[in-house]
């Protein structure tokens, strides 16, 4: 244990004093909310923004009052469909018994005027056809002869932050955990043949397999410590800004189970990237044998984005980082935990971690290592 | 003997580096393990210190088999060579500390051999520095400092002096003359067969992965001019 915690005194130190790993961390930490505070203004300005409707003809009565309101700004114009095409957002033309609408479906501020144009009129179309028949003594509900009474089992505004929460968190675990760690893992392996210092450190009695373990540990905190910071600092943006609708928060049991997954990936990512950095001659090198780490983190996050109600059966969760982005969701959706998968999954990080070990001691304790460098 | 190199046979790849070599070293001398480049001396020295098993042979250092106590051969072993690698952001003397802690430097010991070590190589007042802004000179000196932190019986200098200049060499040169009066078993590797001249008690000859001559100094260089012109006829014979 002794020298355990000398190696990984030495290499923090190390690290902690590399401004490329400092500056990797510092960053994490602000990219994220900074994306998150564009992206609120942004959706906050769509949301509010007023779109200008191109029209002709006689607008019906009221009509114009419920379009304004909504934050569409009529505008005369000589030819709708000529004026759709760059001048306005849409353009329509009020005829006595129809409406016509023009709008180009490349352009994303058509395709919210539209949506909110055919709001308005479904709106009036029905508080129409109501007053009609009510001034002939018809009850205007038979146009809603079986009317749909929602109950929902949890907040939707909620429940729309979660499904944001559930493909963006894992993203940003798994990606903050091998990015992290990465410049320490090459320092701490590459970097010690790249500056001629394994042959020195090989040259010390203590066994090889306590100076990889002490370098994996001081690798995996300072991914723990990129992935928390970049995590935090999201939590913190979201509990600020009105993302969609509502201020998303983390609930405790979700939270527990991300920085659970969030020391399993990291011991499993060390382990991996301290084995392509013992690969490698030197720190380039390792970079580009882990450049395809990349998109482990992207795959298994694009199910979640692609395929939200992706629920598999427990043999999935035997796959290393697929099955932490998938218990990482559940706990976030539903609030709960599927003990048999967080098993599984604990599981197999943890293999997948061991088996990663094996290979950078075996190595580690190769002649070829030294022959090589 | 403390170093005692019996028969030594390793190949690296399909090319045959030692064919069989013999050789011993006692304590409180220079022994000079000389040879062109490619002759095999490195690989010598790296199965000495334990970093390459044999093929064949055994390497026995303070009575420690290489192959079945390692760590004790380690324990016991310091090695400088030319590759002065050191760690660019820990200053001279966490350097020295952290190798002196890897081999065995106890706790209430270890300030007081950095203390010494500094103080002996002349390291004092650049001893807080990194690493990284030290001169070529002052890194070796960390290199040689990090390699005797832990009081080893036996130095091994691998080519030491390649990459130095000349007050740095001197410098080199002075230490293994101090070790040897100290009683350390100091195996000198170079193919500068004039440095060995001037330092070495005793010296072997290597060739091609073989032992061409072995005995003191003196007796190998004989009747020639100096040791490079017995090293020369040695090699045409052969």
């Amino acid at each position: 244990m002794r020298t355990l915690a000398i190696v990984f005194r030495k290499e923090m130190r190390e690290i902690l004093r590399d401004r490329r790993t400092l500056i990797a961390i510092g960053l994490a930490a602000l990219a994220t909310p900074t994306v998150l505070v564009i992206v609120s203004q942004v959706s906050t300005k769509t949301a509010t923004q007023t779109y200008t409707v191109g029209y002709s003809g006689d607008i019906p009565t009221g009509l114009d009052i419920l379009l304004t309101s909504t934050a569409l700004k009529l505008e005369p114009v000589a030819d709708p469909a000529a004026a759709a095409k760059q001048q306005v957002d849409i353009g329509v033309e009020f005829q006595p018994a129809q409406i016509d609408e023009w709008y180009d479906p490349t352009r994303q501020s058509a395709q919210i005027a539209d949506t909110r144009l055919q709001t308005v009129l479904g709106q009036f179309n029905a508080a129409k056809a109501a007053a009609a028949l009510q001034q002939k003594g018809i009850d205007p509900g038979l146009l809603n002869p079986v009317p749909l009474r929602l109950h929902p089992l949890s907040s939707p505004v909620k429940a729309a932050g979660n499904a944001f929460l559930s493909f963006f968190l894992p993203y940003i675990l798994i990606t903050m955990v091998l990015t992290g760690g990465l410049s320490a893992a090459l320092d701490a392996s590459a970097g010690e043949r790249e500056r001629k210092t394994l042959e020195s450190l090989l040259l010390t009695p203590t066994p090889r397999s306590r100076i990889l373990l002490g370098k994996i540990l001081a690798v995996s905190v300072i991914s723990l410590v990129s992935a928390i910071a970049a995590i935090g600092s999201m939590l913190l943006a979201l509990s600020q800004l009105p993302l969609l609708g509502a201020h998303v928060t983390l609930s405790p049991l979700a939270a527990g189970v991300m920085i659970w997954l969030a020391i399993l990936l990291a011991g499993c990512f060390s382990s991996l990237t301290l084995t392509l950095g013992t690969l490698a001659k030197n720190f380039r090198q390792g970079q580009a044998y882990s450049t395809p780490l990349y998109f482990i983190t992207i795959f298994p996050a694009s199910i979640i984005l692609f395929i939200p109600d992706f629920n598999p059966n427990l043999a999935y969760y035997l796959i290393p980082i697929l099955n932490a982005v998938l218990v990482l969701r559940d706990a976030i959706v539903h609030n709960s935990v599927a003990w048999p998968a967080l098993i599984i999954t604990s599981a197999s990080l943890a293999a997948t971690g061991l088996v990663c070990w094996f290979a950078a001691l075996r190595l580690f304790t190769r002649e070829t290592l030294l022959i090589r460098s | 003997m403390a170093v005692k190199v019996d028969r030594l046979q390793k190949a690296l790849g399909k090319n045959k580096v030692l064919r069989g070599i013999s050789l011993e070293a006692g304590s409180g001398e220079i022994f000079g393990l000389l040879g062109p480049n490619g002759a095999g001396k490195t690989t010598t020295l790296r199965i000495i210190c334990t970093l390459l098993s044999p093929d064949a042979g055994s390497v026995e250092v303070l009575g420690f088999d290489t192959r079945t106590a390692p760590e004790e051969v380690r324990r016991r072993v310091g090695v400088v060579t030319a590759d002065i690698g050191v760690y660019p952001r820990l200053s001279a003397r966490e350097n020295i500390a952290y190798f002196g802690e890897l081999s065995g430097v106890l706790d209430g010991e270890l300030e007081g051999r950095v203390d010494m070590v500094l103080e002996r190589l002349d390291m004092v007042p650049f001893a807080t520095q990194r690493a990284e802004s030290l001169s070529s000179g002052q890194k070796q000196k960390v290199a040689i400092a990090r390699a005797i932190v832990h009081d080893p019986e036996v130095l091994m200098f691998d080519e030491p002096t390649s990459n130095l200049d000349v007050l740095a060499s001197r410098e080199i040169r002075n230490f293994m003359v101090e070790s040897r009066d100290r009683g350390k078993c100091v195996i000198f590797s170079t193919h500068v067969l004039h440095d060995a001249e001037r330092l070495c008690d005793r010296v072997t000859i290597l060739h091609e992965g073989t032992v061409v001559a072995t005995g003191p100094t003196a007796d190998v260089r004989g009747a020639h001019r100096d040791l490079e012109d017995a090293f020369l006829e040695l090699v045409e014979k052969k």
